[in-house]
């Protein structure tokens, strides 16, 4: 079973995804992108992801972090700042997708399914 | 300028309460104020910097931030079979988890309301929601020319005060 780490300030936000990923091993979720770096460097998970708006470390600077450190991770957005040149800026840090909110429960699976096709 | 910016966080405001909560908001009022205090119990505040720059506030009762909650978490697939951890916290909603959706369903509208004016104008960064309750409501707004939108659904009235005005000369008028 594919591992995966979920990180997004709101609660309910993390609550949902990791209700829409339950065939997937989440084995930790976080608040902020400075979590999101110390998380993903304890636990090398398949997959992470990441809000952009976060208290301490935006989702954006954690990405650009984890990509440079780990080249081949796995990094989806979900984000509500769906703005063009955001989502371009994410996906040439290295993100894989970028989904924005709101969104289908269909959606986030899907695209964490990809991600391993 | 002011009834395109009104009509974009209506229509914003729209269609994040259909996608994630699965209801309907209605316009009832626009109407201009001088300042961004809000007129419900609970606000949710968001700045906007970049092409545009301000503030918008949200305000709501208790009973549509808990009616929010219950729906996005009615959101969770399979929520007959869903794990006890989301059943247990489910039916105890606390302040916390609701400070959290409420937060999220204001990030959302201005988020949707950001691709539609960045489609125009140029980049906008929003801040960090930040929710307040009354007792602590007098210090965070501004004394500035705002527009009060009051939006009714099943749920009871949104009104979402904006405060915003253009910014700076590198943006680009679309």
């Amino acid at each position: 079973m594919h591992t995966g780490i979920i990180v997004d300030d709101a609660m309910v936000m993390r609550m949902r995804l990791s209700e829409i990923l339950k065939d997937f091993d989440i084995i930790a979720t976080g608040e902020n992108g400075a979590e999101a770096i110390s998380l993903y460097e304890m636990y090398k998970p398949d997959f992470i992801t990441l809000d952009i708006s976060m208290p301490e470390q935006n989702g954006l600077e954690a990405l650009e972090h984890i990509v440079k450190n780990y080249p081949d991770a796995k990094v989806v957005i979900v984000s509500a700042a769906g703005q063009k040149q955001i989502v371009f800026d994410a996906l040439e840090l290295g993100a894989k997708d970028f989904i924005v909110k709101p969104f289908e429960n269909d959606r986030v699976l899907k695209a964490i399914h990809r991600l391993f096709a | 300028m002011k009834a395109e910016l009104a009509n974009i966080f209506i229509r914003s405001a729209v269609e994040v309460f259909r996608k994630e909560l699965d209801i309907s908001l209605i316009r009832k009022d626009l109407v201009r104020k001088d300042t961004t205090l809000p007129s419900k119990p609970t606000a949710i505040i968001i700045g906007l910097t970049g092409c545009f720059r301000g503030q918008i506030v949200y305000s709501i009762d208790g009973v549509f931030a808990e009616n929010i909650t219950k729906a996005m978490l009615s959101e969770v697939p399979n929520a007959d079979k869903a794990t006890n951890s989301i059943k247990q916290v489910a039916s105890a909603i606390n302040a916390k988890l609701i400070n959290s959706a409420v937060s999220e369903i204001a990030n959302m509208i201005t988020g949707q309301a950001s691709i539609h004016l960045a489609g125009s104008y140029g980049k906008l960064y929003l801040t960090n929601p930040m929710v307040v309750s009354a007792p602590e409501m007098s210090l965070d707004f501004l004394a500035v020319p705002t527009i009060s939108l009051s939006l009714l659904s099943e749920f009871g009235i949104l009104e979402i005060n904006i405060a915003i005005v253009e910014g700076g000369s590198v943006c680009t008028q679309g």
